[in-house]
């Protein structure tokens, strides 16, 4: 602590505050224009300039002058009133008096500031510039006749962002904030529009929609990927107008531009029942009947209530989701159900789970405070701890502590932006290390220290070649954690040979040994990976090799070394975390492994196979499987096999136009419920917007289940939360925007080999990877407009240019993708960042049907023709 | 005793014979003062066209609630105008807030004060019905 005073006041303040922290923190005011509490201190404005003693004879600002022991800070002394005065009216020279019609009026800093500093009139001139308005760009506009050149902008896109798409052009009177290129190329995620203090950046989707101070603001928790970022609906008469993240202003274009889904034209409004082959339009208790009679009439027959299949959804919120496993465990009495995570997320648990174990967590209490909204009755004791994978995942306010990453299979921006941020924040650490692995060129290659180009479908054997790597080079490294088998595993590796590596994975051999000698000397690694690794038909196997590696080289106790397995959707880790998993209660609890039920691939293998214990009623809880899973063709052959297939979704989605009866539910906003994110923090979803006809998952399965003469007790989300907070241990301490498990973990684990071979079999000449664009998340983005739609509006090919020289395709013509499993026609886009002889496209779209190129991985052999 | 009398038909004499001060309403109409504060109205330009761009201040200041629904639009030079603008004439108390609260001179208490209706809807004024059209009521000098 140091002591200094500010205008007379005696102040004790932490040590590295500045002087606007600490007056900020006692209450006095200094004003600023440039300074935004999210940003470095940026120097630009000079309005927060006070007089420092001891100090030089000028005026310091306050936003970049550290305090001192015994430093006398003046903030209002006629020589800086003077000073503050005189900047304000060159910011003031030629400002477009647009108030008016400015969305930023009433909310605008400079407004207010002009206020705090009674700056009534100009006397000073100046040429008026031509003001180079950008209306052309998607979503932003830019008003550089507004602009008070302060750079918060600037600095939020290439300091938090990463984008670096826009700086000042010219200088001086004449500076310009500027993109080069019109209209704007930018991630659009719009976080410059939310800093920027005045009207110069507009949001397109909010101009002229209301004023400011019209709106009502709600905090609610972002629906797009597993990010779980926190922001505020901004609503008027019941509609959303704008999103914003007050705290951060980090948001990224599906969280800042995509709520326009809940509007989305092709919004199911009332419940579907398919008549001969046609759906018509039906009332929720005749909709409801049906699906109950028909489900009785299945469990009352010799097939049994087994016949029942569930498939949960990661986009439901985690009450509906562990309602729906408690109709199905309590109600229909099996554990015939699964969630769609199956083919990604699930996958890294498992693996996970098989090298660290199970959770268990012992010393939860029930807690003595009074029953909070979304708190867990349960409080981890003081003697609670808890053992098993939930201990290694990691959570991303930690992630700057790391001193190394490993991102394997991963671009992380598209994948989870909120991480990206993260991993940015680490590399303000100059010792940070980030090791990239990945067939393609990704955002983050600009700052890693080592990129790793492999060839795609290798990655277990670069892997491999890593473990070599590092044994070799350190036969007598003892990992940190508790750890079994180590000589086994080492064992296991015997036969590997680096050069073979090299040639298989692409990877020269020097660069493996650099990455294994990096990650010895890593304090506190992170490992990183994508649905991009996990989808492979080997996906869980890829996630055992990380375990493997984490169990090696980890430090579970130091904050930031952990693994980040990337959760697509919103509540991908909720889902499975509440149980509706086969072979698992909520919060992992085992199933006895006879009364396991069946996955979604048995139930599919059991289809195909035209097994008797095949299921007779599908009821699936959203999601579009279609869309979603490899082998398209086969899925869809699959699931028109299925005698009744129930859908609760809220679009007519492929799969739910192979539906018997479709239930139309509510979207985000407009059902109450919790989330957990990918980093395991609980966010809490408020209604906002009335449910117009629609009802949310929780209600459409409580009411069934009424039919059904099943209690399952869901009277209202906050409810059922409870329910399933007492339960469940590991979420001991649980509430809003904390993130679990919040016990002291005790990591132990077991080396278990992998198999280091090749994931992707095949002669064709290009391999496809499957994966995801920054401005979609599934399929649900894909259905608004005016959403992120507009962004990137339809599938590309992207395509090395030298490889599309020699098909002679050019951008934009159409190429025909051929593959063992079929042929889609899609238009090409050049890409520098593809190597040559792998192109990408992404899985998001209904048109073309990519998944009909695949066959049990996101990874395929591919021919390219011209088309 | 006649000379009171006299006088007295003298002053009525006197008056008959002097102009009325008295007004024939509704024939006659008043002049009112420049002053005067009528209902507010939209004004327009010398083109026809709407000053206002719905910055919904007069909507803030108006201690009565009688101005409400605007809605904004974006017109072809990305200017904003109102599609929507309603004034409740049975709230107005003519107070005039809504005048000077307005940065563009678009809304303005103009000098009617014949208001009484037998159908309350018509004091329910929209967009059109706001809008200045009676030009000849109008002072010329106001703005």
């Amino acid at each position: 602590m140091v002591n200094l005073t500010i205008d007379g006041r005696a102040i004790q303040a932490p040590k590295g505050k500045t002087v606007l922290e600490v007056a900020d923190a006692n209450g006095i005011f200094i004003p600023r224009l440039c300074y935004h509490p999210a940003l470095k201190p940026i120097g630009a404005c000079r309005i927060c300039v006070v007089e420092v003693k001891p100090g030089p004879p000028r005026p310091l600002p306050a936003c970049a002058t550290v305090v001192n022991e015994g430093m006398e800070v003046t903030t209002n002394s006629p020589r800086v009133q003077a000073i503050r005065d005189e900047l304000m009216k060159l910011v003031l020279i030629n400002h477009a008096l647009e108030c008016p019609i400015c969305d930023k009026g009433g909310e605008c800093e400079l407004q207010d500031l002009t206020h705090a500093l009674a700056v009534d009139k100009v006397d000073l001139e100046a040429v008026k510039l031509a003001p180079n308005h950008d209306y052309e760009s998607l979503f932003v506009e830019r008003h550089p006749d507004r602009c008070v050149t302060c750079g918060r902008c600037i600095h939020v896109c290439r300091d938090h962002v990463g984008a670096m798409a826009i700086n000042f052009m010219q200088r001086g009177y004449f500076t310009e904030l500027g993109s080069g290129v019109l209209p704007l190329d930018c991630e659009f995620c719009g976080s410059c529009i939310d800093i920027c203090p005045v009207g110069a950046l507009i949001n397109k989707l909010w101009k002229y929609r209301a004023r400011a101070w019209e709106v009502v603001k709600i905090e609610s928790v972002c629906p797009f990927c597993g990010g779980g970022c926190v922001y505020e609906l901004h609503t008027k008469d019941d509609r959303i107008l704008r999103v914003r993240n007050e705290k951060s202003i980090l948001l990224c274009s599906k969280g800042r531009f995509g709520f326009p889904v809940v509007e989305a034209p092709d919004r199911l409004k009332t419940p579907l029942i398919k008549d001969n082959g046609n759906f018509r339009e039906a009332s929720w208790d005749e909709a409801l009947d049906l699906v109950a009679a028909k489900f009785q009439e299945i469990a009352a027959s010799d097939a049994g209530a087994k016949a029942i299949y569930g498939i949960g959804s990661a986009r439901a919120t985690n009450e509906a989701n562990y309602l729906f496993q408690k109709f199905f465990r309590q109600g229909l009495g099996t554990n015939q159900l699964d969630n769609p995570g199956r083919y990604t997320y699930v996958r890294a648990l498992k693996g996970l789970a098989a090298v660290f174990g199970s959770p268990d967590v012992s010393g939860v209490e029930a807690s003595t405070a009074l029953p909070q909204p979304y708190q867990s009755p349960l409080t981890p004791g003081a003697e609670a701890k808890g053992s098993g994978f939930p201990f290694v995942l990691g959570k991303f306010n930690d992630l700057p502590k790391a001193d190394l990453a490993l991102v394997l299979g991963a671009d992380v921006t598209p994948e989870m932006p909120p991480l990206g941020w993260k991993l940015l924040r680490a590399l303000d650490n100059e010792n940070f290390r980030l090791v990239l692995a990945n067939p393609r060129h990704t955002k983050f290659d600009r700052y890693a220290s080592l990129s790793l180009r492999y060839k795609p479908g290798t990655e277990r054997i670069l892997l491999s070649g890593i473990f070599k790597a590092f044994f070799t080079a350190n036969a007598d490294y003892i990992p940190s954690i508790s750890a079994k088998g180590l000589e086994e595993f080492k064992e296991s590796f015997k036969k590997v040979t680096l050069k073979d590596v090299a040639s298989k994975t692409g990877v020269d051999e020097a660069l493996i040994k650099e990455t294994a000698a990096l990650l010895a000397q890593a304090q506190a690694p992170a490992i990183i990976c994508g649905t991009e690794l996990l989808a492979q038909d080997k996906g869980e196997q890829n996630a055992l090799a990380l375990a493997d590696l984490f169990l090696l080289i980890g430090k579970p106790g130091t904050p930031g070394s952990a693994v980040y397995p990337v959760a697509e959707k919103n509540n991908s880790r909720g889902v499975c975390e509440v149980g509706v998993l086969p072979d698992r209660l909520p919060g992992f609890v085992a199933v006895p492994e006879d009364a396991a039920g069946l996955t979604i691939a048995d139930v599919l293998d059991k289809l195909e196979a035209g097994d008797p214990a095949a299921p007779q009623a599908v009821y699936m809880l959203g999601g579009d499987l279609l869309r979603g899973l490899p082998h398209r063709s086969l899925t869809e052959k699959l699931l028109k096999k299925v005698p009744f297939l129930v859908v609760q979704d809220a679009f007519l989605t492929d799969t739910a136009k192979l539906a018997q009866v479709v239930l139309p539910v509510a979207v985000h906003a407009e059902q109450e419920g919790s989330f957990i994110s990918s980093d395991g923090t609980l966010g809490v979803l408020p209604a906002v917007l009335p449910a117009n006809g629609v009802r949310p998952d929780w209600q459409i399965i409580g009411q069934l289940g009424e039919k059904m003469g099943y209690k399952l007790g869901a009277s209202h989300p906050k409810q059922v939360f409870r329910e399933l907070a007492q339960n469940m241990p590991l979420w001991a301490g649980l509430g809003p925007k904390a993130s679990g498990p919040l016990m002291a973990g005790e990591v132990s684990g077991t080396f278990v080999p992998f198999e280091a071979d090749l994931s992707l079999p095949g002669r064709r000449p290009h391999t496809l990877i499957i994966g995801k664009v920054l401005n979609h998340n599934g399929s649900y983005t894909t259905h608004a407009p005016d959403g992120t739609l507009k962004l990137v509006p339809r599938a590309e090919l992207s395509l090395n240019p030298e490889d599309a020289k020699s098909l002679g395709l050019a951008a934009g013509d159409t190429a025909k993708v051929v593959s063992s499993q079929g042929e889609i026609s899609v238009p090409v886009v050049l890409s520098p960042e593809m190597p040559p002889g792998v192109v990408f496209l992404p899985e998001h779209f209904a048109e073309p049907p990519v998944h009909l190129l695949t066959l049990n991985s996101n990874l395929v052999r591919v021919t390219i023709q011209k088309g | 005793m006649i000379i009171p009398f006299i006088k007295g038909l003298a002053t009525t004499l006197r008056h008959v014979f002097t102009k009325p001060i008295t007004l024939q309403y509704p024939e006659e109409k008043r002049q009112v003062a420049p002053r005067w504060r009528g209902h507010p109205e939209l004004t327009v330009n010398e083109d026809g066209r709407r000053r206002c761009v719905a910055c919904t201040l007069c909507m803030v200041v108006c201690p009565s609630n009688a101005i409400k629904g605007i809605v904004a639009a974006e017109g072809a030079e990305h200017e904003k105008y109102p599609v929507a603008f309603q004034i409740d004439l049975t709230r107005c108390i003519f107070c005039g807030l809504c005048q000077e609260a307005c940065p563009k001179a678009a809304i303005k208490l103009n000098n009617l004060y014949e208001l009484a209706q037998y159908d309350k809807n018509l004091l329910y004024l929209d967009i059109d019905r706001a809008t200045q059209k009676k030009s000849e009521l109008r002072m010329a000098d106001w703005l």
